[in-house]
């Protein structure tokens, strides 16, 4: 729990910055290189790299170099831990709403 | 909508938008949908209006009520919206809820079936919520120690 807990920390460290939330959601329609990727944001390389390598080092994305070209990829299984969080809280509001429903929509209602 | 921190529910409810809007606005009917049974909910302030409190417990044993939601409305227009926060509670004090803050808009619209029910849940960022709460606990006992080593150091000479 503890483990799941600090990685989770990692996680939301790498998706506190909206460079970086921009970056999985791009990797998230497919895999990129690096330099594709830096091209889509408005700064240096070296800064971009930064971005890259704390989304790498909190596990949201992996790098793979052949030759000269870095391609970075999303690990989803990584991304899994922030949506059971999200999850969470729309199973909640889901739930809530199936009550609400029924409770307005069951015909007791009509005559409180 | 941020999302990753935000998530938005629409539903069209077989009921009419004065029907919706009370089990919403009235304290009796909100404490029979708004817990799942067989807890059961006890609201204790629902002041609909803006700047209103929005305070419900909770209980297992029927006896024993618990803190489930101490919250503050932002905007209450009468049978078209609801917005309320725990990031304020109910006596408008900056709060750091569990397991994370959030903003939630609930609109009524009219719809030929009943009501147009739609939801829009924005959450704090849950990560500088438990990173704020790490340095405040590191800055207190720094201090503490810091102020302990000066004081053991003063009678140490």
């Amino acid at each position: 729990m503890a483990q799941c807990s600090s990685q989770l920390d990692g996680v939301f460290v790498a998706l506190a910055d909206p460079t970086r939330r921009a970056v999985v959601r791009r990797l998230g329609r497919g895999s990129a290189s690096v330099g594709e990727l830096a091209r889509e944001f408005p700064m240096t390389l070296p800064s971009f790299m930064k971005h890259v390598r704390t989304l790498e080092a909190n596990g949201l994305i992996r790098t793979v170099k052949s030759g000269r070209v870095r391609t970075c990829v999303l690990d989803r299984e990584r991304l899994a831990l922030v949506d059971d969080w999200l999850a969470e809280q729309r199973r909640t509001w889901e739930e809530r709403t199936d009550r609400l429903e029924q409770f307005v929509t069951a015909p007791e209602e009509s005559t409180p | 909508m941020n999302p990753d921190l935000d998530l938005g529910l629409e539903r069209i409810i077989r009921a009419p938008r004065a029907t919706v809007w009370s089990a919403w606005t009235d304290p009796a009917r909100l404490a029979q949908w708004w817990i799942p049974a067989p807890t059961r909910c006890q609201v204790d302030r629902l002041d609909a209006r803006p700047g209103g409190a929005f305070v419900t417990r909770m209980s297992d044993d029927g006896a024993e009520f618990v803190p489930h939601l101490d919250a503050c409305f932002l905007v209450v227009d009468e049978l078209e919206r609801i917005v309320f926060t725990n990031a304020v509670d109910s006596s408008w004090r900056p709060a750091n809820p569990a397991p994370v803050a959030m903003t939630a808009t609930i609109t009524f619209g009219e719809h030929p079936d009943g009501t147009d029910y739609r939801l829009v849940v924005r959450h704090a960022d849950p990560h500088a919520r438990a990173l704020h709460d790490k340095l405040g606990f590191a800055e207190g006992w720094g201090t503490v120690a810091d102020q302990l080593a000066t004081f053991v150091e003063k009678a140490a000479r």
